[in-house]
């Protein structure tokens, strides 16, 4: 992989952090497109498994956000 | 979750929490910049992925 | 020791014989020398066969569950401490349990007692703080002291928290500076020396879950490793499901684990399972000021919320 391409997993609440995601794109604002987007319904949907899942298919980097 | 990956040698600046609200999405653009910031920093991971060959 | 023996054995009777408990967790005489195994006594007749030494090494209230009717159980300090975690997490109510706590003075550390010897060991005793071993070709007389397992040399907790009966005097307990030397040495290291570290712990492990399988607070109907639907980790030795299963166990017992040692005594490849467990006691120690086991009123840091809460992205 190259050094400037990393892939950050994000978990993103479809309540909260998802629907800033939409807004900021809605906005036509600019952000690294460095992530990776998975929908949850809720932060609670969260579990540590996925977190080591990410890390263990080859992501850079975990982000969790409700 | 972090200081536990931390003590097995992944970097706390590969697992990152936040809260961010739907209205929010100049805050969802400043971590984004802010974390990728951080893990272009650090490179790629190698540690804990599955090699399947 | 022989007093404890007696004493339970007296107290074990006395409750069968009286049916308040249908049966007694304890341990016996293993197949071994230095071997005790954990067994479960109905009939009165059967309570000369509990023992009591220093190598008691496992974690009873990792039996309590799923009984019918009440039972009794010897617990040390950290067993009663798992047992509190269980009542905690409603694996048993507290009026099943007849607790009988013992006063612990530590228990030894099998390897390195045998490492001293190159055949094997055919007779063990002991006397207060003396060992007595025998092998065939040498005997040895140890210090207890000087071969006390490492969770036990910085156990603070040697006497049960919560108990019915006592089959001894309290024993003082040690406060300690440095309670955490270990967690702090691995602190010190850089990123990849970690990460070298647990590869070197993990290297010999194979995948036998006895660590899991001896854990008291290890009791999910369904071990997240052998969930097939989606798979989190693979059943081979592959190093980076070796390390994936050793990190998530850990986890799970986050502000749970009683560093009982369990774990240690039950992996048949002498790996120090307690490196990953012990930096989770360390942090909800200084985070939440929190040791597993030690209140039946407090909810774990876990499993509840608090607006002090240390973590700051909540904010």
């Amino acid at each position: 992989m190259a050094e400037n391409n990393i892939k950050i997993v994000s978990f993103l609440c479809n309540w909260c952090s998802y629907g800033a995601a939409d807004l900021a794109g809605v906005s036509r604002m600019e952000y690294p497109a460095d992530i990776r987007v998975i929908r949850i319904p809720c932060s609670g949907r969260m579990s540590p498994k996925f977190i080591l899942s990410a890390f263990r298919e080859g992501a850079d980097a975990v982000w969790v956000s409700g | 979750m972090g200081n536990l990956l931390e003590h097995m040698g992944i970097e706390r600046d590969r697992v990152h929490f936040s809260w961010i609200s739907s209205a929010e999405a100049t805050k969802f653009v400043d971590v984004v910049k802010e974390i990728s910031e951080k893990v272009r920093a650090l490179g790629p991971n190698k540690k804990l992925v599955k090699d399947y060959n | 020791m022989d007093t404890y023996i007696n004493k339970i054995r007296e107290l074990s009777l006395k409750l069968l014989k009286k049916k308040e408990v249908v049966k007694v967790i304890g341990f016996t005489k293993g197949t071994l020398p230095m071997a005790t195994s954990p067994i479960a006594i109905s009939l009165e007749q059967d309570v000369e066969k509990l023992i009591f030494n220093s190598t008691c090494g496992l974690n009873l209230a990792n039996y309590i569950r799923n009984h019918k009717g009440k039972i009794a159980v010897i617990a040390k300090g950290c067993d009663s401490r798992n047992i509190i975690t269980h009542i905690v997490e409603n694996q048993i109510p507290r009026e099943q349990l007849h607790i009988i706590g013992v006063p612990c003075k530590g228990m030894i550390d099998k390897t390195k007692v045998a490492s001293l010897f190159d055949d094997d060991i055919i007779e063990f005793s002991e006397d207060n703080d003396t060992l007595l071993l025998k092998s065939s070709s040498k005997e040895e007389r140890l210090n207890k002291q000087d071969y006390l397992r490492e969770n036990c040399k910085l156990c603070m907790h040697k006497n049960p928290v919560i108990y019915d009966d006592l089959v001894g005097d309290l024993v003082d307990e040690q406060t300690l500076d440095t309670p955490y030397p270990d967690v702090e040495q691995i602190e010190n290291m850089d990123a990849d020396t970690k990460w070298q570290h647990f590869d070197k712990l993990t290297k010999n492990c194979i995948r036998c879950y006895a660590c899991r399988n001896a854990c008291p607070i290890c009791y999910c109907p369904t071990c997240f490793v052998d969930e097939s639907g989606p798979q989190w980790v693979g059943k081979g030795q592959d190093k980076t499901d070796v390390n994936t299963f050793h990190f998530l166990r850990a986890f799970h017992c986050a502000g749970r684990c009683t560093d009982c040692g369990a774990c240690v005594e039950a992996c048949p490849m002498d790996i120090n399972v307690r490196d990953f467990t012990r930096k989770l006691n360390k942090d909800s120690f200084e985070l939440f000021e929190w040791e597993a086991g030690l209140d039946l009123t407090k909810r774990p840091p876990l499993d509840a919320y608090s607006p002090n809460d240390p973590n700051d992205f909540i904010k």
